[in-house]
């Protein structure tokens, strides 16, 4: 096991399952049809959601772990990164409910 | 009652979703102390980052559970018709949203946590393992806040 290999690649799947978060709670908000479709598969969109984070969470650990090539060792700036996005991403979904409550989009 | 029946009952529910969180927020502040002082074996912090990130996704469970079961048909409409509609508007959209973020973050930091000092200095990442374990705790700390806000907008909403 290595585990450089391993902490940077669920730290990068950590930011594709945390985008996909942030977009596709924006876009269903938007398209009321997206969100019906993220119901109809588990009864709620929200466990939908969350089954989806985990399993793009996962299947992006497994698939960077596997094909990831030993040696460039880029830990910090992808552990800064996902900091980064996480910020950026928990401004953005507060930022859109706010507006989207007083109706600003 | 059986143990499931009082499992799925809604006090039970919120208790566990917010003393497995508590148990899950404690123990990422803790372990930011171990790995900023460089304090306890590579065990020891894998067995706290484990317990913490599994304390994390049970209360995510317990949540979830009562969030899609009760809270959409029984306290969504009385904050919603309430004093203070924001607070499920903003605040817990906001809230089940970027809880989505917390457990791949708690699994980064234990996967972390497997690395002795030695490979942790070596790769210059013991600063961003406290400023992630320190993320996790405070965004954790953030949705208690958010759950305190949605909980007092449905009593003072069923008080109107």
């Amino acid at each position: 096991m290595n585990k450089i290999n391993l902490v940077i690649s669920s730290t990068y799947a950590a930011i594709i399952s945390s985008t996909f978060v942030v977009i596709i709670t924006i876009y269903a908000e938007l398209s009321p049809a997206l969100k019906d479709w993220l119901k109809s598969i588990s009864g709620h969109h929200w466990t939908t959601k969350s089954i989806f984070t985990a399993l793009i969470f996962a299947l992006a650990l497994i698939a960077l772990y596997s094909f990831r090539k030993n040696g460039s060792d880029r830990t910090k700036q992808s552990l800064v990164l996902l900091l980064a996005f996480v910020l950026v991403g928990s401004i953005a979904i507060t930022a859109f409910y706010t507006g989207h409550h007083f109706k600003i989009w | 009652m059986d143990i499931i029946s009082l499992l799925q009952s809604k006090p039970v529910l919120i208790g566990l979703h917010l003393g497995f969180a508590i148990i899950g927020i404690d123990l990422f502040f803790w372990l930011l102390g171990k790995f900023k002082d460089r304090i306890g074996s590579v065990k020891n912090r894998v067995t706290i980052a484990g317990i913490g990130t599994l304390a994390l996704i049970s209360s995510w469970i317990a949540g979830g559970y009562y969030y899609v079961v009760y809270y959409g048909s029984l306290v969504k409409p009385i904050i919603k018709e309430g004093v203070a509609p924001w607070a499920h508007n903003i605040v817990m959209e906001a809230k089940e949203h970027i809880f989505l973020f917390v457990i791949p973050m708690a699994v980064v930091v234990f996967f972390i946590a497997l690395m002795n000092d030695e490979e942790i200095d070596r790769s210059g990442i013991r600063k961003m393992a406290v400023w992630l374990s320190g993320t996790v705790a405070v965004l954790g700390l953030l949705i208690g806040a958010m759950g305190f806000i949605i909980s007092a907008a449905a009593r003072w909403g069923a008080l109107q």
